[in-house]
């Protein structure tokens, strides 16, 4: 494969990831302590499961027969062999709460089992947080169907109340909450960058057009970090023609009400999303590498994406659409590679062909995973684990599985397209002296532009 | 009254109104709580219909997991034909549903009826061998044992009374009727009731994934 061109001005993504490693550490002492006393946050925790709960997750809670065949398709399972971390168990205290708060056997479940109590949440929070990525994959092999990841989720939401967010996670969101964004990121930040890229690459970053076609999210992580998904998606986006802007009040694609289980905090992230891309009548949002991102914006069902003026899509699905419709026009790519469909974008979003047409365009080498698309393994760092210092074993375990899917197909690198997972993929990288490259889509694809001037009529509106 | 026409009569009919009783209270209980509306848009217009299909292909497990799912599908199939099997098709038991309902269809000869037995009854041991070996993967409670057991009862007396093995005919099928009884007046408020949320679990998964274009 092809070796990034990015000056050395921008530290490489191994270098960012062992600043995010010296980060992470901080963020565990920043955490606020719970203040509610015990019964509230039980109450609290309760009543959040009690008014989540539709007819969708009573049928699922009802529906488990304890056939354990979910816990061969769980990498958290598989990578360790401890029954604890069986995909089942992670919905037991939901379903408890369930069976004595809702179901209609409620009177005889409240004689046979004992109250919940605190307790009973702090045991799930390592289950629901650091041992579910929510990716999801479970449901595919349960013969009931269950949607696991989404009661997952909902004991997120719970735990929020419980005031049991991990204190990594928990420092992360109050940050959003008061300053609406993450890791010391700011709008002058953004700036700030911009100004960089343009005075060292000569990159132009359009922030705050009054109007725009197209309207792209950044991420925290790449903003204070190198910036290279942002010199990246720019590089594309100007090669492209593009109408293109970031709004300096909604740029922040990570929603770690969303990784937490705070549905407050992630409206409060969305809906500045949302006006600005109104504001200045884009028909396209850009959601960044940043997996999350996804389900928060494009697939969230509190969300009326049908009635919105605009379309939301993946910046993988974008240039995926692209190089179809033969605008991006890409020099080929050297040495044989696979794709990780990361959980959000893939089995939970869809978002399988895009990404694997860019490589087609690059004329890739490609060859797919043993277990690809819907049945793609987890590598083990998504909804906020990589964050996670207690998940590191959990993390580490489980990315071995990755490994050796990767060394089965004999590629030479792994293409990503989300930052958790790059980020979780350098992990283990590093970690394990793995001799694979790891590369960002939209990197690869700003580095294997075929520049030409845009003639008149090749200007693409997305 | 002697034990027989006491389990053919009181026992037998008191279970069956449980069952009917407890079937409605459990899945009305549940059908009419509110389904949250998902308003993010579909990614093709009428793909969440697509998804109705997940009801019938999760009836076998997808390549990807043939090997981890093997034992555990290959015996749950044995079983659950083997007990469908005995209990529509050998002749008592079309004659007592007759009795009930006026229906009744053909049987089938005896040694039939004893091997769906067999089967039903072999492949449920071998299915809590499975399950007391490896632990860790069954996360088993005591709702999945009790649950084991009055499944088993019926299969094991119905074997024993047409074998005439154990006690004296009569009571040996008198215990047979009674064990079926209270197989169905468990069911409503057991994991057996999987028999219909298996429908309305797999339907709701497959449109929530099919609403973003994955086919589960």
């Amino acid at each position: 494969m092809s070796v990034p061109v990015f000056p050395s001005v921008f530290p490489t993504f191994e270098q960012v990831f062992q600043g995010f490693a010296g980060q992470i550490k901080m963020l565990r002492e920043m955490a606020p302590p719970p203040t509610l006393p015990v019964d509230e946050r039980v109450a609290r925790a309760t009543d959040t499961l009690i008014e989540e709960t539709n007819a969708d997750e009573a049928v699922w809670l009802e529906s488990c027969i304890h056939c354990g065949q979910c816990t061969n398709a769980c990498h958290f399972f598989v990578a360790t062999g401890e029954a604890k971390y069986a995909p089942m168990r992670k919905m037991d205290l939901y379903r408890r709460v369930y069976q004595r708060e809702i179901s209609p056997l409620r009177w005889w479940h409240r004689l046979v089992t004992r109250p919940v109590e605190l307790n009973d949440f702090e045991e799930a929070q390592e289950l629901v947080y650091d041992a579910c990525s929510e990716c999801g994959r479970c449901t595919m092999v349960c013969p009931m169907g269950i949607d696991i990841a989404s009661l997952v989720h909902h004991m997120r939401s719970a735990m929020v109340a419980a005031e049991l967010v991990p204190p990594e996670l928990n420092a992360l969101r109050m940050e959003q909450m008061h300053r609406g964004t993450v890791f010391g990121s700011s709008p002058e930040a953004l700036r700030e960058m911009a100004d960089k890229v343009r005075d060292q690459e000569g990159i132009e970053i359009p922030i705050d057009k009054a109007q725009a076609d197209v309207m792209v999210l950044s991420s925290a992580v790449d903003l204070v970090a190198n910036g290279n998904g942002l010199l990246a998606t720019a590089k594309v986006m100007n090669h492209l023609g593009i109408d293109w802007t970031i709004c300096s009040d909604a740029f922040e694609s990570a929603n770690f009400g969303l990784l937490s289980g705070d549905m407050a905090l992630w409206k409060q992230q969305v809906e500045p999303i949302v006006a600005a891309a109104q504001r200045i009548q884009a028909k396209t949002l850009i959601i960044a590498e940043c997996g999350h991102a996804y389900p928060a914006l494009r697939w969230n069902p509190m969300l009326q994406g049908g009635e919105l003026p605009f379309e939301m899509m993946y910046i993988s699905e974008f240039l995926g659409r692209q190089a179809r419709e033969g605008r991006l026009r890409l020099k080929p790519l050297q040495g044989k590679v696979t794709y990780h469909d990361p959980c959000k974008t893939g089995r939970r979003g869809g978002a399988f062909e895009e990404p694997r047409a860019v490589l087609k365009a690059m004329d890739a080498d490609f060859v797919e995973l043993p277990a690809n698309r819907e049945y793609n393994w987890c590598c083990g760092g998504g909804a906020g684990i990589f964050l996670l210092e207690r998940a590191t074993r959990l993390r580490d375990e489980s990315f071995k599985i990755k490994m050796q899917e990767v060394e089965q197909t004999g590629a030479e690198g792994v293409v990503v397209s989300c930052a958790s997972c790059r980020l979780n993929f350098e992990s283990g990288r590093f970690k394990n002296h793995w001799n694979k490259r790891v590369d960002s889509l939209v990197e690869l694809v700003a580095d294997h532009l075929i520049e030409h001037q845009p003639t008149r009529g090749e200007g693409a509106v997305a | 009254m002697s034990l027989l026409d006491f389990a053919r009569g009181p026992v037998i009919h008191a279970s069956l109104i449980i069952l009917v009783a407890g079937l409605l209270f459990r899945l009305v209980g549940v059908l009419i709580l509110t389904r949250g509306a998902d308003l993010s848009r579909p990614r093709d217009a009428f793909g969440n219909f697509k998804g109705y299909r997940t009801v019938f292909s999760r009836a076998w497990p997808a390549d990807e997991f043939r090997t981890t799912t093997r034992y555990q599908t290959v015996l749950a199939y044995l079983f659950h034909l083997g007990t469908f099997g005995v209990v529509f098709l050998i002749v008592p038991h079309i004659e007592f549903i007759a009795s009930l309902t006026g229906l009744s269809w053909p049987g089938v000869p005896n040694f039939v009826g004893v091997a769906l037995g067999t089967i039903a009854l072999v492949s449920l041991i071998a299915l809590i061998f499975r399950r007391l070996s490896r632990p860790e993967v069954y996360n088993s409670n005591i709702g999945d044992y009790v649950t084991w057991v009055i499944v088993a009862l019926p299969l094991l007396t119905g074997l024993m009374a047409f074998a005439h093995v154990g006690l004296r005919y009569e009571t040996m099928l008198a215990l047979h009727i009674m064990s079926a009884a209270l197989l169905f007046a468990y069911f409503p408020f057991s994991k057996l009731m999987h028999a219909f949320w298996f429908v309305f679990s797999r339907a709701q998964s497959g449109i929530t994934y099919a609403h973003k274009g994955v086919r589960i």
